[in-house]
């Protein structure tokens, strides 16, 4: 810099600076030159000030994108520094070529866009759906402090852990603790509501008030701190208010519970978000109401509701539960016989919906995993498409590589060729962005309907386009990258004059490749396989019990008291076969009993569980099963028959019983005498072993509450459905008529595992897909390498088969190399999946014959496609060229 | 036609290089500009105007020696050139044209 004199007055120097920053190099002289020279003037014709004043005003002026354009491309035209990468004239030019050559191969370009379309699109629904597994119970404004307490204990030596908790034990938590800022506790029911003549029956819940304070749940009217706060106000969803009162302003309305009680409508909420785990509640109910109903115990003992807690801010979940384990167990001190592994804990709102399974006792990893697999086999998936990306462009290298060699000797650099070919195929990942997204819209709403979700893509959200654009870039990286540095790699030289003949080099990691991604589809066909072979042979076992044209319905209100003359009127109808009271449907667990007693039992004994279910007479014939020893009961026959107890065959084998009629057994302070014995029948998951079970007659303390209907196959159902209506709301006007069909209770145990199938299935065959038609590619790409080879065989006499032979055994050979890496880690997975399932297939041979011989007939397809086109070219044309 | 776009500011800006006669540079027409016309001249204006005229091919520039004004930095000297010229004068006629053109009427 020049020296200046300070009396000679100076422009502002952030000005100067700017026009620096701003100009093309070549011009910036002159330019300052004469914005100082009219700076001079202008301190003359209006003083210091004002000149500076102007003087920063032009030079912002300047700031306009006819410099801004020059000075970049300035840059860019010197090949020493990074703009040059950037010049617009030679991106122009890329975009030019690049467009050019996908145009001269479209089926290259075909095969491309539509493997790397089909792959994002799949990627795309699994990331929103992991997203939304992500989500689930974890959207409320205080996830990060709400709690479920769950209680554990050990059991005969067995860990046990559970989330029923005792009554008393939210309040005397919120009490006690100075950490704890609110509990509630949460009973779910099913009521009948009552709004004149309009009748309901929904799932609802009793909670405490502050309910509302723990979960966020919006309410369109009506104030969280209160609502609940009153013993006769009832708090109902939208829907539920559309659906009673035809309107969602229902404050202030009346609501009539089983015909007896009136609330009325304190607060509307929104609808439950489905991905909470409330999402089956239409109202709530004061716990006040439930506890002055009679209902349940106030026992530390009876474990039956579930108990929220919300920490104060900062307060440590650790030290928390270290504090509150033995609250349980200091009340339960005497009540019950050994109390000193008995210990409640806290459960985090983040681990409720993905780290709840119990395995030892403990709450471990559990839909995560689930979550987890889907996430890789997105991964998968994508590798699979930009594996074909890679394999054809390196395969197609040879068209490139006199474009190569021409921009080298001009002077291109190796960074801006691999940046070229890298900007290539993010171009075309592009592409397939648009037509994955078009896929996705469409392929939505049936995904939906698989899933059970309600997913939608939130085109208004930024992070939307941001999630996409990474994955867009991260693929067309991952495809991009190696061939990138492949063909730039080239030496001009040699290109030049025509030896480009590096096949034999560039060959082996295409191998290698193919054989990655049938390693990929060849695991992905062994899952799909051993899941629907496990659901399978679940769906197929004995159940024990015949589930067709049998139903149950509870017998809410009159029933119970009119049930001899219901009974009556529906046999002589002649819609039923057969009907019995139970304590709940077979086809579910209802009631588990502990520290039940025989002759010979032990201490450890009485920890055993035994599901309980009951019957008053004709349980045989109502339910189908079949009887193995003994009587079944009949208090009509026999009036003792109402102590009288009959076991499964399992709870025979625990109880070591030689004999077991006639021996008496004890629980729940009385006693049963056995009368029969019933062959096992599946209540509980059908891939789980069969518990113990106890069918009691109707003489215990908790009163049949259910019955089970035989229907009359001989009419249509229809009409036997009409018939029992009319008859049950003869008996009962105040409730809705509401049943339930055992075979579908039992089709529904199998929900989940259909869904996994399902969605393995669909993955497994995208994959597939893609992975053919870069297959597809690869072979048309070696058959027209080989044309004249293959001319050359025809013309010396090889026939059609051993040209198609010649060109198929490569891939063959490939193909069985991956079955031989794919099979075992199948195998691995699958076994590991099944041994979350007690009743399940062993894996055999057979699963994998029909994979190899499968995936043989799949690239037998992709390939004999091609080569048998080429083997039937007619020498004489493809010698001709040239 | 196979002659440039001629906008009318840079119109101005040619006639005025035109009219300093080899003396014309960045300031000196800014100012030229400033006298004549009332209208607030911006010196980024005028260069790119000037620019344009170049590429055009209305004017050359040469850059002039390092004196002891501005700081010893050099100016940008611009001469019309024929084709400059040409256009002006066609220009003219077209425009002269059509000023005969008009009917008196149109002006009471």
């Amino acid at each position: 810099m020049k020296k200046q004199n300070p009396s000679i007055p100076q422009p502002p120097c952030w000005a100067d600076k700017l026009l620096s920053a701003v100009l093309p190099y070549y011009l910036f002289e002159e330019l300052q030159g004469d914005m100082h020279e009219q700076f001079e003037i202008q301190v003359e014709e209006m003083g210091k000030t004002k000149a500076r004043l102007l003087y920063g005003w032009e030079a912002l002026k300047f700031c306009r994108p006819y410099f801004l354009k020059r000075r970049l491309s300035a840059r860019a035209d010197d090949l020493n520094n990074i703009y040059s990468l950037i010049n617009p004239i030679m991106l122009s030019n890329y975009l030019k070529i690049a467009f050019r050559n996908l145009m001269r191969a479209k089926s290259y370009m075909f095969i491309n866009i539509s493997g790397l379309a089909v792959s994002l699109a799949a990627c795309t629904l699994i990331i929103l759906w992991i997203q939304d597994e992500l989500q689930y119970d974890r959207f409320y404004s205080k996830t990060d402090r709400l709690y479920q307490v769950y209680n554990k204990d050990i059991f005969s030596g067995t860990p046990q852990t559970w989330d029923t908790t005792p009554r008393p034990l939210g309040p005397a938590l919120k009490q006690d603790y100075a950490e704890i800022e609110e509990t509630s506790r949460f009973r779910s029911t099913g009521l009948t509501l009552n709004v004149g003549d309009t009748k309901m029956n929904a799932n609802g819940a009793f909670v405490d008030p502050s309910f509302l304070n723990l979960f966020d749940f919006s309410l369109i009217s009506g104030n969280a701190q209160s609502v609940l706060a009153g013993n006769n106000g009832i708090v109902i969803t939208e829907a539920l208010a559309e659906k009673l009162f035809g309107t969602t302003l229902a404050v202030g309305k009346v609501v009539q519970i089983n015909n007896k009680e009136s609330f009325s409508v304190t607060g509307v909420l929104e609808n439950l978000p489905r991905n909470s785990k409330f999402n089956y509640i239409s109202y709530l109910l004061p716990y006040n109401y439930f506890v002055n109903l009679g209902w349940g115990s106030d026992a530390w003992e009876s474990n039956n509701d579930y108990t929220y807690v919300l920490l104060k801010a900062h307060a440590d979940e650790t030290a928390v539960n270290q504090k509150i384990k033995s609250v349980t167990a200091n009340h339960l001190q005497g009540i019950i016989e050994d109390v000193k592994n008995r210990q409640i804990y806290l459960h985090p709102a983040s681990k409720w919906y993905l780290y709840s399974k119990q395995e030892n006792g403990q709450l471990v990893e559990g839909r995560i995993v689930t979550v987890r697999l889907f996430g890789l086999i997105a991964l998968f998936i994508l590798l699979i498409a930009a594996v074909n990306f890679i394999n054809l462009s390196t395969a197609r290298s040879e068209k490139r590589a006199k474009e190569v060699g021409v921009r080298k000797v001009a002077g291109a650099q190796k960074l801006s060729l691999v940046l070229q070919f890298i900007g290539e195929s993010v171009l075309l990942t592009f592409f397939a962005g648009i037509v994955a997204m078009l896929i996705v819209l469409l392929s939505l709403p049936m995904f939906n309907q698989l899933t059970g979700k309600t997913l939608s893509m939130n085109f208004t959200s930024l992070n939307f386009w941001l999630s996409a654009l990474s994955v867009l870039l991260f693929t067309g990286l991952l495809a991009g990258a190696y061939p990138a540095f492949f063909l730039a790699n080239f030496q001009p030289s040699k290109v030049l004059k025509g030896a480009v003949r590096s096949q034999r080099a560039a060959f082996t990691p295409r191998k290698i490749l193919v054989v990655v991604q049938f390693t990929f589809a060849i695991v992905l066909i062994v899952s799909t396989l051993i899941i629907s072979r496990q659901i399978d042979y679940a769906q197929n076992r004995d159940k024990g019990f015949n589930q067709n044209n049998l139903l149950f319905t509870d017998l809410p209100g009159d029933l119970a008291s009119h049930f001899n003359a219901l009974h009556q009127e529906l046999m002589e109808s002649g819609a039923v076969v057969s009907m019995s009271k139970s304590l709940g449907p077979i086809s579910n667990i209802n009631l588990r009993q502990w520290g039940v007693t025989w002759p010979g039992s032990t201490q450890s004994d009485k920890d055993i569980e035994f599901d309980r279910f009951g019957t008053d007479a004709s349980f045989l014939k109502t339910t189908g099963t079949t009887l193995l020893a003994g009587r079944e009961i009949d208090v009509r026959k026999y009036p003792t028959d109402s102590t009288a107890v009959m076991l499964n065959e399992t709870a025979v084998k625990t109880m070591r019983l030689k004999n077991p009629v006639g021996t008496t057994i004890k629980f729940g302070n009385a006693e049963w005498h056995i009368v029969g014995v019933v062959k096992d029948f599946i209540y509980a998951s059908p891939f789980d072993r069969i518990n113990p079970a106890l069918i009691e007659g109707p003489g215990g303390p908790i009163s049949l509450g259910w019955i089970s209907i035989r229907l009359n196959t001989t009419r249509p159902m229809a009409d036997n459905l009409a018939i029992l209506e009319r008859v049950f709301t003869k008996y009962n006007p105040a409730y809705l008529f509401e049943y339930l069909f055992a075979d579908e209770s039992y089709k529904a145990k199998f929900a989940d595992e259909q869904r996994t199938g399902t969605l393995t299935g669909l993955f497994t065959g995208l994959t597939i897909f893609i992975a053919c038609l870069g297959l597809f590619g690869l072979a048309a790409y070696t058959a027209q390498q080989r044309t004249k080879e293959i001319g050359i065989r025809k013309v010396l006499g090889a026939p059609v088969l051993s040209v198609v032979q010649l060109l198929t055994k490569d891939f063959i050979r490939l193909l069985l190399i991956a079955f031989i890496i794919g099979a075992p880690i199948g195998w691995y997975i699958m076994e590991q999946w099944l041994q979350d399932y007690n009743y399940r297939i062993i894996i055999g041979i057979g699963i994998f014959i029909i994979t190899l011989v499968s995936a043989i007939l799949i690239v037998l397809i992709s390939v004999s496609f091609q080569a048998i086109k080429a083997a039937l070219i007619n020498p004489v044309k493809s010698l001709k060229s040239e | 036609m196979g002659r440039p776009y001629l906008g009318e500011f840079e119109e101005l800006v040619l006639l005025t290089v035109a009219v300093l006669e080899g003396g014309a540079y960045g300031v000196a027409i800014a100012s030229e500009l400033k006298k004549r016309t009332d209208r607030i001249i911006s010196l980024s204006g005028v260069h790119i105007a000037l620019y344009r005229l170049e590429e055009k091919g209305f004017v050359k520039s040469v850059l002039g020696g390092a004196t002891n004004e501005r700081g010893g930095r050099r100016k940008r000297l611009f001469n019309i050139t024929a084709l400059g010229k040409r256009t002006l004068d066609e220009m003219r006629d077209i425009r002269n044209e059509l000023w005969t053109s008009i009917p008196k009427l149109s002006f009471s």
